[in-house]
């Protein structure tokens, strides 16, 4: 062996004792990421393992020699890992409580509780792996070509479906985990951690620009992190791993770059907004961890929100899986897959390996496994020509380099136990199943490793993403980066540049521009530029073209899904021939990869399948996320907003039963509603209408504000008036309703719907801010303003020792409002009632309310003042006969079908949805809101129940004529009443109608309105 | 999450805003029985174009106010953005 | 196991035939329909199954079924709130149970059940309105209490705990979920099989209109005389009709979905929640498939964004808690062309032989089937059935507009 040869093959392996250590392990090596000297115990399927700190789940365990790890989806075929990356989703297993876990992406922990998925029984005797040996009779889309006859049977066959598919489950008691999100910005956001992302951020940060760099792996450097050969840089020889360390330190030290690793980009969305998920993070913040609600165990991811100004993506490639048939066995594994096993993991791949290469990549990996003291049974080299000074080391130290070549298949049932080989003959230009085994080559070579490195595949997901253009480049036989949109740049394996010498280039020419864009620097210089596209268009051609060797059945292209090379023909030969009806009919890339390591390959097939180029047949959209996003890191903490009036701790301590309102909460009743009615038009009672939609508008043009804004008049209430009106969309619906008042000196006060006001207001300001040219300022103050409604006979006499306004009648007459003060707080009181009791509503600024209403409960005690709810409010309300916006209108509602007519003033010269009104009352209405009772006081309609009239014609006999909007027994009138809607020609009073009340038909007749004291005596008094 | 330029306040993420439609004034005279089809016209039919539409927004979680934008209904750019005043 | 799968597995891929096939483009048709999605294909089926009209083309700019119809999250019920809505999405849904068989293709139509959930007093009034109107109209239907629904969903927190609890629900026996490309597939294997010709990768450029009258329509690919167009296109319905020259009140929105990574089966029924704007189902697949409502503004672009499945994720786990370990696995999304009453747009148009289908909202996939049914028997009988004539165009003239508004705010 040459000096040469030594050094190429690592003097370390000279020095080693394989038999002195850790068994399965490489001794240890400065480009190791696991920690020897701290081994962590775990679980796996319930026995235990040992890692060390560093190591994933799949490294490992393959370093304890289990490389099966899961049962794939269709026919429950063994399967393991195979690129070592976030593509491993056919070996996925489930971690503690959490499923379908990448086992090459989780770092192990302490006492880890890992397990099989997928698989009944057991891994090992899985039952539903004999459905392999049907899969003749179960070819792509099966499950469309049967289980329908006898059509009672599909709900069986379902099942059976059901629980044959789905991989990790879930259980209902694993716990509400705590989730953080974070905003960040970026002046140039760098995807990638490899070298031409950190080169891309150093150079952009040496500009003054902010940069951020994130990396989906624990550590930078990208593929340099598990190579060792030495690499070609202006620096000279450094060996890559040592590379990426020189490179990483100078990053991290850089002031101006933040790095953020566990970090994987997933969206990026219009204007630069990025979303990326840091997984493996630890909470350290105390608040969160000590807030008792959040039930954090232990949150594992957070989300990040990236607004960047420009964006280079240096994301790399995914290398390429050739399909032949078995390839799928668990040991068959990527060439990088092999270098991050032994160079990152100290883990030996294998005892016995074969290599199949077509690229220098390949090559280098055979030398890398032969250092790692792997015996290389033989290289099977697809290419004629292998580059020369590699394969010159290779056989000098006694491994065959079989050049034209192929492996037509892997052998054996749980691992690869050897593989056929054959000599190759070639059709040229190489398409994608352009190797084919000459007959009579065959052999047979027994091993446990077999190791493939035939290409990549630019992982450009994301630059679709970011409306880049892909275009395929024959030659390369990838897409490639064509068009970007303005501020996103390609550096690196992703955009076709494969040696690190222009990796390193391509990062600080799309550095320098990224900065640039966004004014930092004046962006590459021609010389710069032109010697990257130099580099580029100098590396050697890759063989990625070739997709697969022909013959076999068990080829699967998706090992996510188990689809086969046969299923992709068959597909495009029963119609299904654009890559998208493909990817729909055969499942292709539906599975938890995406498709990341089988688009590629995917393509070529559905063209050849075609009979078309790949350009013809073109390529498919990535949909985000790029990666797959826990729904806890996407939904962060709980953030339902709640809104509490001022007096809400006083209701929950009287033991009030709390509703919601809108994002409100509203005392529904504290005891009897019932009673809580008797008692208010007995004597007192007052209610929180805190909730009540509020504005103040001020100027000297409210009145014609309100002109357009209600269908009714308002230019001449005078100071110290309230009135009521209803407010119509521009098609005359219904919208909202309220009273407003008129305080003097350009000041109005205004109520409205608690869910209207919202959008009430923002209407306003519309109109206020195109073309309405009216003197007004409208504020909202729906959450600056306590309300309260002090209503019943003794209202006016335990009001007034406290208030300053004169509350005679004559003085303070209904409909009339006042500001003062009451207990020494300035309030507006309104005389108005809903209840249909004399009442004062007062609204105060929120500071003031629990003083206030504790202060009326005070003064209310010798009356027996009631605190009432909702319930009980809406029994008064409906004894008055009053409707509500939203339960007795709906969306086709206008005004003069809810008896409204007197508020509709059509002579006035304007109005929002005047027009459309005028149009209505032409045409009629067909329906009417009417006040009804039934004649059966006992029965209480449900609210929503059918009015109906019998029709043999429909299905059982009824048909439905109107329906009950509002119902309730009324405590006061001992009677059953509500509102209901009817044809305008059964609407007179006295008319009487059938109700079906739970199935029951039952008789009511409608009645006029108010039911209760219809001259409105008491609100008067 | 796109930018939407607000007149006063500059490029803020869209979640600020409540989109407001497409810019569509109220007919003149509208009460006049000749005016029906522009009437409906008014409340329900659209341009809803493919391209640049004239659109309002509110900044509701910013300064309150009502503008227009100029928006390519598929790829989101923003061409300009004015107040009311200059739309007439 | 059927004898289709039998051939399969003996004879090999030899037996396998083209669903539909690739037909050369004639240079007139009696009936156009623009856009090969399960309305379009349906019209054509029904025009050839029922009526005996054949000579038929779709003409579709991508490739069968690349809009709504796959792109919906697959849910198929009937009970709407209005009668004329009900009876109407009954017709579907009984279309629905028979079409594996009518197609002699599985389209696995899983009626599993379909809960809309109410967490207000007000939504339970409004589920009570749509039990009350469904029974009228023999459609299974009924409001349930919260213990019933933990026995159907035990993965639901039921407890006082979410911000807004659940009171009840709505629940529908009949209603569940489909494989939506099934059905553009089938409806597209039993067109051709009739003579219906489907054009793929053929873009409609403008439809010729003399006298106000159809002539013919413009094409990447020539034109073609005809008297009768059909406008099935959904999220572009308005280009369209514009190439005719008739407005329509629709505005284009996104409607977003997603998926989840494949489990072992935990749900049985289709969940809503109008309240916390999402609806789920657990796919034969075992994936989650979920949605939510419309993007907040229009859009032509069909990319999916991260604040919706931020918002998504939110209130799925409100409801789900057990799921924050569950990953999203992929997001899309499709065009919706929403109507100011929530209903389609369907028949006759003011320009003679432009018909339209169109403006169907987040719910085209439901109605399909009779869809295509009775357009078809519109063209075939040149007058409305009587099924689809609240849905007619004049509709907006004449102030009629359907009452299906209230119930859509917790629809799908």
């Amino acid at each position: 062996m040459s000096t040469k040869t030594k050094d190429a093959i690592n003097p370390e392996s000279q020095i080693q004792n394989p038999k002195s250590k850790i068994q399965n392990r490489l001794s240890s090596h400065p480009s190791h990421k696991v920690d020897y000297t701290r081994p962590i115990e775990f679980e796996f399927n319930g026995k235990k393992y040992t890692a060390f700190e560093g190591d994933t789940v799949a490294s490992a365990l393959w370093a304890a020699g289990v490389r099966v790890l899961g049962r794939s989806f269709k026919y429950h075929r063994p399967r393991g890992p195979f690129a070592l990356t976030s593509g491993d989703t056919n070996a996925m297993v489930r971690v503690g409580d959490e499923p379908n876990v990448r086992p090459s992406m989780k770092l192990v922990e302490p006492g880890m509780a890992v397990e099989s998925q997928n698989v009944w029984p057991s891994l090992n005797a899985d039952i539903m792996s004999l459905t392999s040996y049907g899969s003749r009779f179960m070819p792509v889309g099966f499950y469309y070509k049967a289980f329908f006859r006898p059509k009672a049977l599909w709900p069986t066959y379902e099942k059976v479906i059901r629980n044959a598919a789905g991989l990790g489950y879930v259980t209902t008691d694993t716990p509400d985990t705590y989730y953080d999100k974070k905003y960040e910005f970026a002046d140039v956001l760098v995807i990638g951690g490899g070298p031409a992302g950190m080169s891309a951020a150093l150079s952009a940060a040496k500009t003054g620009a902010r940069v951020m760099l994130l990396d989906e792996n624990p550590y930078l450097g990208g593929h340099l992190a598990y190579e060792r050969q030495s690499v070609d840089t202006k620096n000279g020889g450094a060996k890559a791993y040592e590379l990426a360390d020189q490179l990483a330190q100078q990053v991290l030290a850089h002031p101006n770059i933040q790095v953020e690793l566990n970090t994987s980009v997933f969206d990026i969305g219009y204007h630069l907004w990025v979303g990326a998920v840091k997984e493996g993070w630890t909470n350290t913040d105390p608040d969160s961890i000590q807030n008792p609600k959040s039930k954090i165990q232990n949150p594992e991811a957070r989300l990040l929100k990236i607004r960047a100004k420009s964006l280079v993506a240096a994301n790399g490639a995914f290398e390429q899986p050739l399909v032949f048939e078995n390839s799928d066995l668990p040991g068959v594994i990527l060439g990088s897959a092999a270098q991050r096993l032994m160079h990152l993991y100290g883990a030996t791949p294998g005892k016995r390996a074969v290599v199949l290469s077509a690229n220098r990549d390949g090559l280098q990996v055979a030398l890398d496994l032969l250092v790692a003291g792997v015996q290389v049974s033989v290289v099977i080299e697809l290419r004629d020509q292998p580059d020369s000074d590699l394969v010159t080391v290779l056989e000098s130290a006694g491994v065959p380099v079989k050049t034209d070549s192929i492996v037509t298949k892997a052998q054996g049932n749980k691992g690869v136990r050897g593989v056929f080989v054959s000599q190759a003959a070639k059709e040229l230009p190489l398409s994608p199943g352009g190797i084919k085994a000459i007959r009579g080559t065959k052999e047979f070579v027994i091993c446990d490793l077999l190791v493939t490195s035939v290409g990549w595949t630019p992982a450009t997901g994301l630059l679709y993403q970011a409306k880049g253009r892909m275009d395929y480049d024959e030659q390369r036989a990838e897409f490639l980066p064509a068009h970007l949109p303005p501020k996103v740049h390609a550096a690196g394996r992703v955009a076709g540049a494969h040696s690190v010498k222009a990796e390193l280039l391509e990062g600080e020419m799309a550095g320098l521009n990224a900065a640039a864009d966004v004014g930092f620097g004046k962006g590459a210089s021609k010389k710069l530029q032109n010697e990257v596209a130099k580099l580029k268009a100098a590396e050697p051609v890759r063989t990625s073209a070739l997709t697969y060797i022909p013959g076999g059945k068990k080829s699967f292209v998706s090992f996510d899904e188990d689809v086969s090379i046969k299923d992709v023909r068959d597909s495009v030969a029963e119609g299904y021939k654009s890559m998208e009806l493909l990817k729909r009919y055969s499942t292709l890339s539906m599975g938890p990869s995406q498709g990341k390591y089988e688009n590629a390959n995917t393509m070529a097939l559905c063209a050849e399948a075609n009979n078309q180029t790949i350009p013809e047949t073109g390529t498919t959209t990535g949909r985000p996320p790029f990666t797959s996003v826990p729904l806890g890191a996407l939904a962060g903490r709980h953030m339902e907003p709640v809104k509490y009036t001022p007096m809400h701790d006083w209701h929950i301590a009287r033991g009030a039963t709390m509703m919601n309102a809108g994002l409100w909460k509203r005392p529904e009743y504290y005891g009897d509603p019932a009673a809580e009615v008797v008692g208010t038009r007995n004597s007192l009672g007052i209610i929180d209408v805190g909730t009540l939609g509020k504005l103040r508008l001020y100027g000297k043009d409210v009145p014609k504000l309100l002109e357009m804004l209600y269908t009714n008049k308002w230019s001449k209430l005078a100071e110290g008036g309230v009135r009521y009106g209803v407010m119509c969309n521009e098609e005359g619906i219904v919208s909202d309703d309220g009273v407003t008042a008129n305080l003097g000196g350009d000041e109005w006060y205004m109520t409205a719907t608690t869910g209207g006001v919202t959008g009430l207001y923002q209407d306003i300001e519309w109109n206020l801010q195109s073309g309405w040219d009216f003197d007004v300022h409208a504020v909202n103050m729906t959450d600056d303003y306590a309300a309260m409604n002090l209503t019943g006979p003794n209202a006016r006499e335990v009001l007034q020792p406290l208030t300053d306004i004169d509350l005679n009648n004559e003085a303070f007459p209904y409909m009339a409002a006042r500001q003062g003060t009451v207990a020494g707080v300035p309030a507006i009181l309104m005389r108005i009632g809903f209840t249909g009791e004399l009442g004062y509503e007062m609204h105060v600024p929120a500071g003031y309310g629990l003083y206030l209403w504790e202060t009326l409960m005070d003064a209310g005690e010798t009356f027996n003042i009631t605190p009432f709810g909702v319930e009980a409010q809406r029994i008064m309300r409906l004894e008055k006969g009053h409707f509500i916006v939203g339960q007795d209108t709906d969306a086709l509602t206008n005004p003069f079908m809810a008896h409204l007519d007197w508020a509709v003033k059509l002579d006035k010269s304007d109005f929002l949805g005047k027009p459309s009104l005028v149009r209505i009352q032409k045409r009629g209405v067909e329906q009417k809101l009417v006040g009804y009772e039934m004649l059966d006081s006992n029965i209480v309609p449900e609210e929503a129940n059918q009015i109906v009239v019998p029709n043999p014609d429909r299905p059982i006999g009824l048909e439905t004529i109107g329906r009950v909007t509002s119902s309730r027994y009324s405590p006061t009138l001992e009677k059953s009443l509500g509102l209901c809607w009817l044809p305008v020609d059964q609407s007179e009073p006295g008319t009487e109608f059938t109700v079906r009340i739970r199935g029951e038909l039952h008789q009511g007749k409608v009645v006029p309105i108010p039911f209760y004291d219809p001259d409105g005596k008491r609100l008067k008094s | 999450m796109i930018l939407i330029d607000c007149p006063n306040c500059g490029e803020r993420n869209v979640a600020e805003f409540r989109f407001g439609g497409e810019y569509n004034p109220r007919p003149q005279n509208p009460d006049d029985p000749a005016s029906d089809a522009a009437w409906v016209d008014y409340l329900y039919l659209k341009e809803n174009k493919l391209g640049v539409q004239k659109e309002w927004w509110y900044h509701r979680a910013g300064c309150g106010l009502w503008f227009l934008a100029e928006r390519h209904t598929k790829s989101h750019a923003v061409e300009k953005t004015y107040f009311w005043e200059a739309a007439k | 196991m059927s004898l289709k799968l039998l051939k399969q597995g003996l004879n090999g891929s030899k037996s396998l035939t083209p669903m539909w096939r690739e037909q050369p483009i004639k240079d007139r048709y009696d009936v156009v329909i623009i856009g090969g999605g399960v309305h379009g294909l349906a019209t054509a089926y029904y025009l050839a199954k029922n009526h005996g009209i054949t000579d038929v083309a779709i003409l579709e700019k991508r490739y069968i079924g690349r809009g709504g119809s796959g792109r919906n999250t697959t849910i198929v019920r009937s009970n709407y709130l209005t009668p004329e809505g009900i009876l109407f999405y009954d017709e579907s849904l009984k279309l629905y149970e028979d079409l594996s068989q009518d197609f002699d293709f599985n389209i696995m139509f899983s009626q599993r059940g379909h809960l809309t959930l109410a967490h207000t007093d007000a939504s339970l009034r409004t589920m009570r309105w749509r039990a009350e109107v469904n029974q009228l109209q023999g459609v299974d239907s009924r409001v349930i209490s919260p213990d019933e629904i933990k026995e159907l969903v035990p993965f639901m927190d039921l407890s006082d705990h979410p911000r807004f609890p659940v009171m009840g629900a709505l629940y529908h026996p009949p209603g569940g979920v489909v494989r939506h490309d099934a059905v553009v597939w089938g409806y597209a294997h039993g067109a051709d099989k009739r003579g219906v010709h489907i054009h793929q990768l053929t873009e409609v450029t403008g439809i010729d209109v003399e006298q106000n009258k159809v002539v013919a329509v413009q094409t990447n690919r020539g034109r073609i005389k005809t008297g009768t167009v059909v406008n099935a296109t959904a999220g572009w319905c308005t280009l369209i009709a514009d190439m005719a020259g008739v407005k329509l009140p629709v505005e284009t929105r996104p409607l977003q979905a997603a998926v989840s990574e494949p489990l072992k089966p935990f749900l049985d029924t289709v969940i809503v929640s109008g309240t916390l704007h999402f609806y789920l189902s657990q796919s034969d697949r075992g994936e989650i498939v979920t949605g939510a409502s419309v993007d907040p503004y229009t859009s032509y672009s069909m990319d999916a964004t991260l604040g919706f499945a931020e918002g998504l994720a939110g209130h799925i786990l409100e409801l789900f808690p057990s799921l924050g370990k569950v990953r999203l696995m992929r997001q899309w999304a499709g065009l919706c062309d929403m109507t100011p009453d929530y209903s389609p747009i369907m028949g006759f148009t003011p320009v003679e032989g432009f018909l339209v289908d169109v403006g169907w909202g987040t719910y085209g996939f439901k109605t399909g089937p009779v869809s295509g049914k009775r357009m078809a028997e519109l063209i075939a009988t040149n007058r409305t059935p009587d099924l689809i004539a609240p849905f007619k165009y004049d509709r907006f003239f004449e102030g009629r507009l359907v009452g299906e508004k209230g119930a859509a705010s917790v629809g799908r």
